[in-house]
């Protein structure tokens, strides 16, 4: 309790020093925190997009209704898949006259029906990861009496490729972060100890053990942490309220856009435990 | 049989000191110190300045280590002590410093409170003592004053009221009268023999040959760090 109140008497005698730190600590956790929010939008969007998706089985030439049925059941069976809807060629062939409308001259000058049986496949919306599409697709690909299978590979891929990108660049921010705040907390911690060298020189030759002398240091640690990832929750609701919300208003195209709230009583928690750890880093190989 | 001897000697001396020497790069502050203190003594150590009285208080307060020789305090060797036991045997040492070392941003209370606090004592308790202390000390008035508010000799005072307010077995009082007129000095020293008295152990530095001419206790006459006698 002594240490406590050791620590919460030197955080307001060090004022500057601690709201500088708890402002930096702020700053970085809210960016921090910026980088999570786009990160985990983009996971949010590319996780639906395999909703978006049509995939469309193509079936071989030739293909008995047999074949036709045993191959609809087993893609139907597929945990990931939504429905299936057999089109026939000349239902495509319909659908394409009727796309083309004016234009359809083109068709003319096939003899026969140049597009072929195939099967819509529509994916389940939610809980369905893109590798299990792809795992699915080619599984299809593989059935009996099934020739192809096309799907918007180009965007898929591409997103794909944007979202593990994203996710590596989100990784390296946050652990660049997350050390700076540590360092703050770090040097913070060690200039308050240099400047109670003296004091402490004293407390030791009183009898205060390792613990003792070390204790408010770390709790002086975790409050500047902990007030840090307040003022940088504080930033983010700021940002919520004032800017977010009119951006949202005024551009509809963002309302994909949220932040979790659950960052509010989170970043704190982080603050506290990054200070804690920068003040242990700090005091760990002095011999007090 | 010798070992038997050997051990209750042990047991009766407080501080030992054999051939102990301690340099200070090139400076020798002590050189080939031996001396007994015994459990419930009250012993002198003097000699001109810069002869190591200091540089021997550190020594069995543990704040310098001996270049050579050993020594045992409170039944400790100080050279096998871990280091975490020495705060341990800093709570039953009381030393007065001879700078003092008050923390100029504690009051009064605060910096005796300090000694008790390390010990993990109760605050109501705490308290109990404190005024105790600054009874004995004449200085009750300055309970909420702070260090550099007193006079050289109030802070003194000040901190003899610390070094017994955790009740140590031994007592290293290094110029513990330096800065106090003849009145206060009589105070101090009645206090020193009412712990003495009461069991604790005490070792005083001095240059004042007043405080101990007359008494029957043990001196040990130091100068260029070389023991120069010892009298009864
Ligand atoms: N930290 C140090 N570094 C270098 N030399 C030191 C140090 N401490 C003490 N000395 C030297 O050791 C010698 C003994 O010093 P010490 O402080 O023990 O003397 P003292 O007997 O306490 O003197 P005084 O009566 O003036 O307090 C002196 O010559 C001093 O210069
Ligand atoms: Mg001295």
């Amino acid at each position: 309790m002594f240490s406590l109140r050791l620590a919460l008497q030197s955080v307001i005698k060090e004022m500057w020093m601690s709201l500088l730190s708890m402002l930096s600590i702020g700053v970085m956790l809210f960016i921090l925190v910026a980088v999570a929010v786009i990160v985990y939008n983009v996971e949010k969007l590319t996780a639906r997009l395999p909703e978006r998706l049509t995939v469309m089985v193509i079936l071989k030439e030739g293909v008995t209704s047999e074949e036709n049925k045993a191959v609809q059941a087993a893609i139907k069976a597929e945990p990931a898949v939504k429905a299936v809807t057999f089109v026939s060629k000349e239902k495509a062939l319909d659908e394409l006259k009727k796309s083309l409308k004016k234009d359809d001259f083109i068709l003319k000058g096939f003899a026969e029906n140049p597009l072929f049986d195939s099967f819509d496949v529509k994916i389940k919306s939610e809980g369905v990861h893109i590798d299990e599409v792809k795992r699915l697709i080619q599984k299809i690909k593989s059935m009996k009496g099934v020739d192809d299978v096309e799907y918007g590979e180009m965007l898929m891929d591409s997103m794909y490729a944007l979202k593990s990108g994203m996710r590596a660049l989100g990784l390296s921010i946050g652990i660049v972060f997350v050390c700076s705040v540590t360092f703050i907390c770090y040097t913070t911690v060690k200039i308050l100890f240099y400047r109670h060298k003296e004091e402490i020189e004293v407390y030791k030759l009183l009898g205060a053990t390792r613990w003792f002398v070390r204790a408010p240091f770390f709790i002086e640690g975790s409050i500047i942490g902990i007030l840090g990832g307040v003022l940088g929750s504080g930033m983010l609701m700021g940002f919520y309220y004032y800017f977010l919300r009119k951006l949202v208003a005024d551009i509809p195209m963002f309302t994909f856009m949220s932040i979790p709230l659950q960052f509010l009583y989170v970043l704190p928690a982080v603050g506290m435990f990054l200070g804690l750890g920068g003040s242990v880093l700090a005091l760990g190989r002095l011999k007090y | 049989m010798r070992g038997v001897r050997d051990r209750n000697t042990k047991r009766r001396q407080m501080i030992e000191l054999e051939n102990v020497s301690k340099t200070y790069g090139g400076q020798t502050a002590l050189c080939n110190i031996s001396l007994k203190v015994e459990r419930g003594d009250m012993a002198f150590v003097t000699g001109p300045s810069g002869a190591g009285k200091t540089t021997l208080f550190k020594l069995l307060y543990l704040a310098e280590k001996p270049d050579e020789g050993t020594i045992t305090i409170a039944g400790c060797n100080a050279a096998d002590l871990k280091s975490s036991s020495i705060p341990l045997l800093r709570r039953n040492i009381g030393v007065v410093f001879q700078d003092f070392k008050l923390l100029n941003n504690k009051t009064v209370y605060d910096n005796i409170a300090l000694t008790l606090r390390i010990r993990g004592f109760m605050e109501r308790e705490i308290k109990e003592r404190v005024h105790s202390v600054l009874k004995m000390v004449n200085l009750r008035h300055k309970v909420d004053n702070y260090p550099l508010t007193l006079s050289g000799g109030e802070q003194q005072r000040i901190t003899i009221a610390r070094s017994i307010v955790g009740e140590p077995t031994v007592m290293l009082a290094d110029e513990p009268t330096g800065n106090l007129d003849e009145e206060n000095e009589k105070d101090i020293m009645r206090i020193f023999k009412q712990i003495n008295t009461k069991g604790t152990t005490i070792l005083i530095a001095t240059h004042n040959r007043a405080l101990f001419e007359n008494t029957a206790r043990k001196v040990f006459f130091l100068d260029g760090g070389i023991l120069k006698g010892e009298e009864e």
